[in-house]
């Protein structure tokens, strides 16, 4: 995807294309404090002068960034001594040239469909636009920087911690915004702009910066991300609609992350998963105080949530046991036959063609609201002056649930188990000949993960308040994969970031709804077409998946040396 | 009596209809260990690819018997095999075949993907026009259903609604066809892979790609050829289940492709006469345990239990199948 | 501790602080404008994708008909209502973020849905807990109203109501139908859904304690198309009809799947299959349907829903629940004639119209609208249509007694 421009052509005139390029990113400016759209309806108005609105700053950011790498340069290399090296200063233009144009792109086109027509944009749209192309253009001519080098940088402790606290800060930031945008072009809008500034950031070393101060702060990392995803209610202002979403979000990737096990961590493809998750919803729902409880036994919640666990786990012994020894394929169609099994013998436990467990097809309704230790998850309570409701309360709680599962998966990955279920994924027939216990171990991850599923089964039944059986159908399976495939399998943040995106998305564009399992199935193909190890990649998936690719390798042995370089002071560094 | 013969019949029927799909699964698992997973839904583009053959040809109804199913039904079920050929050829060029050597997680979900993909394809744009744009895109075909519910397929004289009566027993001439042309393509089948230079080329490659390869074979013919063979007769079983239930969906692939799987699985994956044998079984016992078995579990709800316990059953004590697979797991 | 932690302790609160701080917006300054009137939204919670698409477009339709010719007239004066139509998808999860999202609104003080019961179980408490009204078109689930133990009632929920009759009215109709044209041999099959299961229950009961036998009870599963298993079995018990609890898409390939295995006898079922789609999915000449209310033609609120329907000049029909749709919209708007009189805003107005709805009473497109102490439906006018000549034929209109 390289542009085919001569190195000579551009060397020759990279400095007209300098010149070009500041100008268009000062249009871009500018156009931040015109109005982009004739009337208030579209977007978040963006109908007055010298009055932007938030979208538009976020905009101008970008366009900013365009206008301090390409101006900043012209200061002479001298001047910016090691931080010439630093940073990769043409191509970050470039790419941050390319992240504004299309934001202004994605803004453009929303506004035309939400107001009817072309017409409605206003002058500053236009100018946006020509800017942005203007500074493609003319970023397209500059020389190619030699790669960034900031993770080289050796900072000080204090400096990496403050960098994870921003980092957080941003995600928080991003998250209570975009999620309080209601407005289908907006939420494009932004989601543009967040997906530029990744990319831009990526350009400029910042995650592999990151990952070292990550890798070097664990606990401050953990620790900070746990608060910030702590904090994320008090952002919405006791908003029940967003909370909502930010509770399913997280049973959702709860699961998913129960699945990565199985799936991400020993290769085994289990589509039936979502059975698990319905397992121990069913069993918290029986056990429960409803009134359509079924049987007659209703312990406090802690022990709920081990028994749902330990049925779902009980399933999946049940239907690991036989099947785990043929290979992975009839593995797939079992654990597929195995969810339609659950689903109709939930579906027949309604009195009529069997005992009477579930209620049939109608469920059991009427599941009251957990209450622990006093604290009542269905009633509103103030914190800190601000309304924190119900969805908020089992959004914490399910944040407990995560953050053991993450624990549980992270300590099991660095384990003596989890190295064995990364040989059994390689090579299955080399890990036996080696003396891993290979039958053993994919049966403790199989009903590992499904006792992972159970219990956030047991959490989603009081969550839902009733449990049906279509609720618990194939395409919830494939859904649950697809976050695993779609974020990276084997990784948490990947998984994290996958069922963020396949709950966020469908809740934020409904107009888009009907198509929705189209793009769906075509994303599946295409992701692993081109990229199965997903968004997130794990450094040795990544390899398993590309094997033939000689670069990739030296790459990732490169990365490797930089990440050793920092912790090995020999190798020469720059100093900050 | 006549109750356990009248159930043989509804089961070898259903059997003949997943065999037919069985044998796709079969082909193409025994030449590139790949299961298809979208094969069932490639049963469903048959059958819609016979309904537009049909509404194409002005929905001829009441023709008399003989030009109904000497001229009628051909071309619907042409129509149906090339509809289905084409979608197989392409999902297998365009999706199976860049995985190809990738770790076996990759094409599979690939397949379930492919899945989704083509059932929503037609429940979406089943009878439109999408290239024209408009404010109410897609825009229907006048004189097209759209296949967001059942569709009726249309009755070929002759067939629909006939019936035949053996002292008792009623046999229905849709689950004579289905049989007639599961008897037809079996014996076609063996022909093919057994005499010609394609089927031979076929079994060579499944029991050693790489010295196939060496000995001038083209591979990636081959398993096109596998997937087009699959698609046909999956084609064949779409008219049929048309014809015998009246309608069809885009849903209909799902439940028809994990019960044809099954059959390969329960015959003996690989295995051509094992998916035709499981396949009939597995019709069989399905209808002989909404007979047999007392009590509430024998309610036909459970009937899609049982054929599912019935493959858990068969990979606990034979996982070679009845017939015992014809590839080693090279796992 | 060390100081490392003190450090990160205070960077996180200064993050925080700062996104905190973010979150304010621009004041939008395109709420209502002060021109007098008051703005009282009317929720929509139906399915507007997936295959009961349909039926759910149709509902929204309807009830934004209601809202037009509300505002129209004046109903309520200094008052504006508005509609905000969500999609539950047909499934409970996005149901709840639909009821959700509508609880959040302080203009929305009534709610017409959902279609599904299953979605009305989830959505039922959300909008219980703001003390919002909610009318159902098509809940047919008992337990919605009546609790857990229908034996000994208990309204679970105070504001939910609904407009159509439940499965026990329409199933000893259909017995009592039956019974009356001489068939005493009946085999009933259903699809284990709610409805289905509800209907098939009710009919049993009362085809019995009228005399009739029932020869055979069987079930499918809803997704099915295969039925010959079934079909064999109850044509060995020789019934005389078969009675059928489910909706079209499985009642009509069931009939003909029926009729080709040589089981020639008519197949009854509840308004579920009372459409045109079930003849065309081969239902038979002879089939039976019950639906609640008089037919169309003999009512005239229902034909000038009718012409209103078409006069508005929506894309899509009004399906099997419009005309449900249209009078449950009608119903809350005949509360809120009562307690937004005197009401400051929407919110404050909620409870007042949950009150207020159970003693409205007035003739709708469906009949006579009205609720029992249980939010249940008072009409029990039901018509019995039958398949003639490729079209359901009303046959017989009578009141269950």
């Amino acid at each position: 995807m390289r542009a085919i421009i001569p190195d000579a052509l551009k060397l020759q005139l990279r400095y007209p294309a300098r010149a070009v390029g500041i100008l268009g990113a000062l249009a871009m400016a500018a156009a931040v404090f015109m109005p982009w759209a004739y009337g208030p309806g579209a977007l978040d108005n963006m109908t007055l002068w010298a009055s932007p609105s938030p979208l538009q700053l976020f905009f101008g950011v970008l366009a900013l960034l365009v206008l301090a790498l390409l101006a900043i340069p012209l200061v002479g290399k001298p001047k910016l001594g090691r931080w010439a090296h630093i940073l990769a200063w043409n191509t970050s233009a470039k790419t941050s040239a390319i992240s504004a144009l299309a934001m202004a792109g994605v803004a453009a086109i929303a506004i035309a469909i939400e107001l009817g027509g072309v017409v409605n944009l206003d002058p500053g749209a236009w100018v946006a636009l020509v800017g942005g192309v203007l500074a493609v253009t003319a970023t397209l001519f500059l020389p190619d920087s030699p790669p960034p080098s900031l993770e080289r940088v050796k900072s000080a402790k204090w400096l990496q911690i403050t960098g994870i606290a921003l980092g957080m800060a941003a995600v928080l930031f991003g998250a209570a915004y975009g999620l309080g945008l209601s407005d289908a072009g907006a939420f494009l809008t932004f989601a543009a702009f967040l997906v530029g500034l990744v990319l831009i950031l990526r350009q400029f070393g910042v995650f592999d910066w990151l990952s070292i101060a990550a890798a070097n702060n664990r606990q401050v990392l953990v620790l900070s991300a746990f608060t910030v995803a702590f904090a994320f209610p008090f952002t919405q202002d006791g908003s029940d609609a967003t909370m909502s979403v930010a509770a399913q979000v997280l049973i959702f990737a709860a699961t998913a992350l129960g699945l990565n096990i199985v799936v991400g961590l020993v290769g085994l493809l289990d589509l039936g998963y979502i059975a698990f998750l319905g397992a121990g919803a069913f069993t918290a729902a029986v056990l429960s105080e409803s009134a359509f409880a079924t049987i007659d036994f209703h312990p406090p919640f802690v022990i709920t949530v081990l028994i749902s666990g330990a049925v779902a786990s009980l399933l999946g012994l049940v239907i690991g046991a036989p099947t785990l020894r043929v290979s992975g394929d009839y593995l797939a169609i079992v654990t597929l036959a195995f969810g339609e099994i659950f689903r109709i013998t939930m579906n027949n436990l309604d009195g009529n063609d069997g005992p009477n467990l579930t209620h049939g097809s109608n469920g059991i309704p009427g599941i009251p609201d957990l209450s622990l230790l006093g604290f009542d998850f269905g009633q509103p309570h103030v914190i800190l002056g601000i309304d924190i409701g119900r969805f908020a309360n089992y959004y914490w709680l399910m944040l407990l649930v995560m953050g053991l599962i993450i624990v549980v998966f992270t300590n099991l990955n660095h384990s003596r188990i989890g190295r064995g279920w990364v040989a059994i994924r390689e090579d299955e027939l080399a890990a036996e000949a080696m003396g891993v216990n290979t039958f053993a171990l994919k049966l403790l991850a199989f009903s590992g993960g499904a006792f992972l599923a159970g219990v956030a089964g047991a959490v989603k039944a009081h969550y839902d308040v009733s449990v049906t059986p279509d609720q618990y159908v194939f395409l919830e399976s494939a859904f649950l994969l697809a976050a695993v495939v779609l974020g990276g399998m084997g990784t948490v943040a990947g998984v994290l970031i996958g069922a963020t995106i396949l709950k966020l998305l469908p809740e934020k564009l409904r107009f888009f709804s009907d198509y929705r399992l189209l793009l769906f199935g075509l994303l599946m193909v295409v992701m692993m077409r081109f990229r199965p190890e997903g968004i997130v990649a794990d450094e040795r998936r990544q390899l398993e998946f590309h094997d033939d690719s000689e670069e990739l390798a030296d790459e990732v042995e490169e990365e490797l040396i930089a990440h050793h370089a920092h912790l090995n002071p020999d190798r020469e560094v720059f100093e900050l | 009596m006549e109750l356990f013969f009248q159930q043989l019949i509804n089961g070898l029927s259903l059997g003949a209809l997943y065999a037919l799909i069985a044998v796709g699964y079969t082909v193409v698992y025994g030449i590139v260990q790949l299961i298809n997973f979208a094969h069932g839904e490639i049963f469903m583009i048959g059958a819609f690819g016979a309904f537009a053959t049909w509404t194409v040809m002005g929905r001829p109804a009441d023709w008399p018997a003989t030009t109904a199913l000497l001229v009628l039904l051909p071309l619907m079920m042409i129509g149906g095999m090339v509809a289905a050929i084409a979608v197989a050829v392409a999902t297998e060029r365009f999706a199976y075949r860049p995985l190809r050597g990738a770790p076996r997680l990759a094409p599979l979900i690939s397949a379930i993907g492919v899945s989704v993909f083509l059932q929503e394809l037609i429940r979406l744009f089943f009878g439109t026009n999408p290239f024209i744009p408009s404010s109410s895109w897609p825009v229907r075909i006048p004189g097209w259903p759209d296949a967001k519910s059942a569709v009726p397929f249309p009755s070929v004289t002759g067939i629909s609604g006939e019936i035949i009566s053996i002292g008792g027993v009623t046999i229905q001439m849709p689950a004579v066809f289905t049989l007639g042309a599961l008897a037809i393509c079996t014996v076609f089948l063996w022909y093919f892979v057994n005499r010609t230079k394609t089927g031979r080329a076929m079994v060579a490659t499944s029991q050693d790609p790489d010295t196939a390869r060496l000995m001038g074979i083209n591979v990636d013919r081959v398993i096109v050829s596998a997937f087009a063979v699959g698609a046909a007769l999956a084609a064949i079983a779409g008219v049929a289940h048309g014809l015998r239930y009246g309608n069809i969906d885009f849903r209909m692939g799902f439940l028809a492709g994990l019960k044809a799987f099954t059959a390969a699985v329960l015959g003996g994956i690989g295995n051509i006469n094992g998916a035709v044998v499981g396949g009939l079984v597995l019709g069989v016992a399905e209808a002989m345990a909404t007979t047999f078995i007392p009590g509430q579990f024998g309610s036909s709800a459970w009937k899609d239990v049982w054929a599912f316990v019935l493959l858990i059953m068969v990979l606990v004590f034979r996982p070679q199948g009845l017939l015992g697979a014809k590839v080693v797991d090279r796992a | 501790m060390n100081k490392r932690t003190f450090k990160l302790a205070g960077v996180a609160i200064l993050a925080s602080t700062l996104a905190l701080a973010g979150c304010g917006a621009r004041t939008d300054a395109g709420t209502g404008g002060a021109t007098g009137t008051k703005v009282a939204k009317i929720g929509v919670i139906v399915p507007l994708s997936g295959g009961l698409s349909a039926m759910g477009l149709g509902i929204k339709n309807s009830v934004d008909l209601a809202i037009k010719q509300a505002n129209a007239s004046n109903a309520i004066p200094g008052w504006k209502l508005e509609l905000a139509a969500e999609d539950d998808a047909a499934t409970p999860d996005v149901g709840k973020n639909a009821a959700t999202k509508l609880a959040s609104d302080d203009a929305v003080i009534g709610v017409v849905g959902t279609l599904n019961s299953s979605v009305a179980q989830v959505v039922t408490p959300v909008l219980s807990s703001a003390n919002i009204v909610q009318v159902s078109p098509a809940n047919t689930n008992p337990s919605l109203t009546k609790g857990a133990d229908l034996t000994n009632p208990k309204r679970p929920y105070a504001n939910y109501f609904r407009v159509c009759t439940t499965d026990a009215v329409q199933g000893p109709f259909a017995a009592q139908y039956l019974l009356g044209a001489g068939i005493k041999k009946v085999a009933t099959i259903h699809d284990k859904k709610s409805y289905g299961q509800g209907l098939v229950e009710n009919f049993a009961a009362a085809f019995k304690a009228g005399g009739g036998e029932v020869v055979a009870a069987e079930t499918i599963n809803p997704d099915d198309s295969d039925f010959s298993a079934v079909i064999s079995k109850v044509k060995a018990a020789g019934p005389d009809a078969v009675y059928y609890g489910g909706e079209y898409p499985q009642a009509g390939p069931l009939s003909k799947q029926m009729k080709a295995a040589g089981l020639k006898v008519a197949l009854m079922g509840g308004d579920g299959i009372f459409d045109a789609n079930f003849i065309k999915l081969g239902g038979t000449a002879g089939d039976l349907a019950t639906s609640v209310g008089a037919p169309v033609e003999t009512l005239d609120s229902a034909k000038a829903f009718v012409e209103a329907y078409k006069a508005a000049g929506f894309a899509e029909g009004y399906s099997a629940y419009g005309a449900y749709g249209y009078d449950a919209a009608n119903s809350i708007i005949a509360a809120l004639k009562t307690s937004l009189a005197s009401a400051a805003d929407a919110k404050s107005a909620r409870s007042a119209t949950v009150t207020a709805i159970s003693a409205v009473s007035f003739e709708g497109a469906t009949g006579k609208v009205g609720f029992d102490e249980f939010g249940d439906a008072v009409s029990r006018v039901l018509t019995v249509y039958k398949v003639t000549d490729g079209e359901w034929k009303a046959e017989k209109t009578g009141e269950l007694k």
